[in-house]
């Protein structure tokens, strides 16, 4: 029956259709499915599966990141309601977009990828100045501090993640607090998340989450 | 429909023409012009073209005086006054120079009826729409209520960069960028209007003091760097909803190089930091509010502007969500300029694809994009989800197999889809902010260039318009430059903008919670539903 509804859950998302992946949820809860067995069993697998997926589809579009994680977000905030005992953390990440940018969807989307693979967000909304990312993150003791841009100049200029590295630098963060950023700029031209200073970048949002997962894994390692 | 076949030194060109034309102001509308030095009253004699073939009408007085019975028997005409009546072919052996400058289509302009009989000097009025691409302009005789001919060219501020952000980037990091921006718009204004005094009216320097006032709307970035003056500022969220305003420092500074000594400069002011005159313009070229409540007026550009009038209120706001309709993102992109495919039709083949001036498909146009999309997605080549059925691998799918400029790829139909849910989510903020639903829409007016190719039908398949019957949808191609027109003839034309920005309540979309609910939900290709689901 598990990999019915798996199969059927990944259609749907891969079809983009919301609505018809709420319906599997549902069934699945109705035929005895636990709200743990939907999230680590179907919700996070998914998600697994598109990240192999994409990398390997040059085809997956914005609709369907956008359906993993918005899917995938919803659906395990609704389970979580039901657990019976609050899951383990990966980690924590700071995430905002960039001095000067109000473009949220793609924080949205990393968000959603995130949580869902279980990794604690701190949502600093949009047009966060680079202190408040850092002076947050050292108060939240967050392994990661993300941030869109989806503009050229808030993505290059000297109030967004550049000013961040400069102040994880001054502060002596730079072993404990990875940089990672996103956002259309970063994917006309890969070299720019370098440019910038940061520590990793990715195209999309599954691929975002992955990133993030491992930068956590490997301060926790250290 | 008949065709113009023009031979000239460039090669064979084939123009679609409609009757009773001249064949003067036919070519005036592309970049084959003939030399002209009065405004096609057969009185400079510098048009002549030969026939070579073809319907048309007969010799006119004015051909008897200024062509030689040799220069007749050798099949000479002027262009101005030789009618089409069916399909003809000319020879253009003395095009005029190569010019930045082509007439507006006629089908394209509005039709208005007003002058300004009090006017006793300086009758003459300049109506510009400065767009981010192309500047528009139109040159009346106000006293008589006569437009006496129009140019659109490219603004040269693109040698900056196409979309806006980069040409105030460049004005806010070096002031002398910010002084070379102003100036080459302005110079364009200027060359323009030369253009048409030269050709249309046949004399320059003295006209031009009889310029009595030069009236432009523009979107905020345009005006800003026109008038060289708080770039970034639009730059900084802070000021993005607040009322700005762009006035010339020093109006003489700008009559001077422009040898208008007479002309009042007239800038309307814009609605907020997002949203420029222009948008104010296209509502008085509409009469949105004239309408019943429920009107909606798009216009689709690099930044789309989109208001709802809703009885009492209008609510106005703007989405940068246009430039994959002009081409930019696609494979085979292309604004709407000669080869590019506009309609896509089913044939036994397979496709047929329809392309302006009927030359060999180049690429897609925002029209055509749309149409190609529609019917693939009709044709079950395409889901919903915007993947294609069976992948047809980087290169896309070919319309026509045999032409390679006529495929769609993967990419094309994301980057479609974010910019038809970037809109259509616009219009749906609208409509909540106003406490309506889809249904109560009772008018569409889709302003500026998209429109006029577009089927609607197809762009409703695809949540890209709302459901909204065909007889409540009107086009108004050039409605920004129809507006200042309007302005210019009427004694308080000002005022009237003025009065209208007022009324409008700017709606900042980064601002609006749902707007990415919204956003997300729009990208499935699928016609929006009357009643959302909830
Ligand atoms: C929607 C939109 C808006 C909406 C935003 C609504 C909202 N709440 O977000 C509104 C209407 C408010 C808006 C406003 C403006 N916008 Co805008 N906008 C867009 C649009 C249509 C889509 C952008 C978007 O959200 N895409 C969806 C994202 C999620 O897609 P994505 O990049 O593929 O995201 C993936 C990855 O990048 C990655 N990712 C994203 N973030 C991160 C972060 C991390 C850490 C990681 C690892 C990965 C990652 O994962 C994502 C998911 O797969 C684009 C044009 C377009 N068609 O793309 C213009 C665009 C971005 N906007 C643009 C402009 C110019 C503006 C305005 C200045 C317009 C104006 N004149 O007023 C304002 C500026 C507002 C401001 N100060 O921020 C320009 C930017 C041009 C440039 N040179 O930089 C664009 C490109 C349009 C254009 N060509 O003109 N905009
Ligand atoms: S005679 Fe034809 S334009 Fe002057």
């Amino acid at each position: 029956m598990l990999e019915r509804i798996v199969k059927a859950y990944n259609e749907a998302v891969f079809e983009t259709d919301k609505e018809a992946a709420f319906e599997v949820v549902e069934a699945a809860l109705a035929g005895g499915l636990t709200a743990e067995d939907i999230v680590f069993k179907v919700v996070i697998p998914a998600v697994e599966e598109m990240m192999s997926n994409i990398t390997k589809d040059p085809d997956a579009n914005l609709a369907q990141h956008f359906m993993t994680a918005q899917i995938a977000a919803e659906v395990t905030e609704k389970m979580l309601l039901s657990f019976k005992q609050p899951p383990e953390i990966i980690g924590k990440v700071v995430m905002g977009t960039a001095h000067g940018d109000l473009h949220s969807l793609g924080k949205r989307i990393v968000m959603g990828c995130l949580k869902a693979l279980m990794v604690d967000v701190v949502d600093l909304g949009v047009n966060v100045p680079a202190e408040r990312f850092v002076d947050v993150a050292q108060a939240e003791n967050a392994q990661v501090i993300a941030i869109s841009a989806m503009m050229v100049h808030t993505a290059t200029g000297e109030n967004g993640a550049s000013k961040v590295r400069r102040i994880l630098h001054e502060r002596g963060l730079e072993d404990r607090i990875k940089l990672v950023v996103g956002g259309a700029p970063y994917r006309f031209d890969d070299g720019l998340y370098q440019t910038v200073g940061a520590d990793a970048w990715a195209a999309d949002g599954v691929n975002a989450g992955r990133i993030i997962v491992d930068l956590i894994r490997g301060i926790k390692k250290s | 429909m008949s065709v113009l076949l023009v031979s000239s030194a460039t090669g064979l060109h084939r123009l679609p023409a409609s009757d009773g034309q001249s064949v003067r102001d036919l070519l005036d509308t592309t970049a084959l012009r003939v030399r002209a030095a009065c405004g096609g009253s057969g009185t400079c004699g510098a048009c002549s073209v030969r026939l070579i073939a073809g319907e048309v009408s007969p010799p006119t007085v004015a051909e008897y005086l200024k062509l030689t019975p040799e220069e007749r028997a050798a099949g000479q005409r002027l262009a101005c006054q030789l009618r089409i009546q069916g399909d003809v072919h000319i020879e253009l052996e003395h095009p005029a120079p190569p010019s930045a400058w082509k007439s507006i289509v006629p089908e394209n302009l509005a039709e208005i009826t007003a002058c300004r009989p009090e006017l006793s000097a300086h009758r003459y009025g300049l109506a510009v729409d400065l767009g981010t691409t192309h500047i528009r302009l139109a040159l009346w005789d106000r006293r008589a209520g006569k437009r006496i001919a129009t140019r659109r060219g490219a603004n040269p501020q693109g040698s900056f960069g196409a979309d806006v952000l980069n040409r105030l980037e460049a004005a806010r990091a070096h002031p002398e960028h910010a002084a070379e921006l102003a100036a080459s718009a302005r110079e364009a204004i200027m060359h323009a209007v030369r253009d048409i005094l030269a050709r249309d009216i046949g004399e320059v320097t003295p006209m031009l003091a009889e310029i009595g006032e030069v009236l432009i709307v523009g979107n905020t970035a345009m005006l800003a760097l026109l008038t060289g003056q708080g770039g970034d500022a639009l730059l900084d969220p802070a000021y993005w909803q607040k009322k700005v305003d762009f006035q010339p420092a020093d109006r003489s500074a700008w009559q001077q190089p422009w040898h208008l000594p007479n002309a009042r400069i007239v800038l309307p002011g814009p609605v907020a930091g997002f949203v420029g005159s222009d948008l104010v313009a296209d509502l008085v070229a509409t009469g949105l509010v004239d309408g019943p409540p429920g009107s909606l007026l798009l216009d689709v550009g690099t930044n789309t502007e989109i208001a709802l009038w809703d009885g009492a209120c209008l609510h106005v706001t703007s989405v940068p969500g246009g430039p994959a309709f002009e081409g930019v993102g696609i494979r085979h992109g292309m604004p709407a300029e000669p080869g590019a495919i506009y309609r896509v039709s089913r044939s036994d083949a397979g496709y047929a694809c329809a392309t302006l001036a009927g030359e060999t498909a180049r690429g897609f146009c925002g029209s055509g994009l749309t149409d190609a999309i529609a019917v693939l997605l009709a044709d079950g080549r395409l889901k919903p989800s915007g993947r294609f059925v069976v992948s047809p691998g980087p290169e896309g799918y070919a319309l026509d197999p045999a032409n390679p400029a006529t495929a769609i790829t993967g990419i094309d139909v994301d980057a479609f889809q974010r910019a038809k849910a970037a809109i259509a989510a616009a219009m749906e903020v609208l409509l909540r902010q106003a406490g309506m639903g889809w249904g109560e829409l009772r008018r569409l007016c889709i302003c500026g260039a998209f429109g006029h190719t577009l089927d609607v039908g197809r762009a409703q398949s695809l949540g890209l318009l709302p459901p909204i019957a065909a007889q409540d949808v009107e086009l108004h191609a050039d409605a920004s430059l129809a507006g200042g027109e309007r302005a210019l003839l009427s004694p308080n034309g000002a005022q009237r903008f003025a009065a209208l920005t007022d009324t409008i309540k700017a709606i900042n979309l980064s601002l609006i919670a749902d707007y990415d609910e919204a956003y997300i939900n729009h990208l499935r290709l699928r016609p929006i539903a009357v009643a959302p689901s909830p």
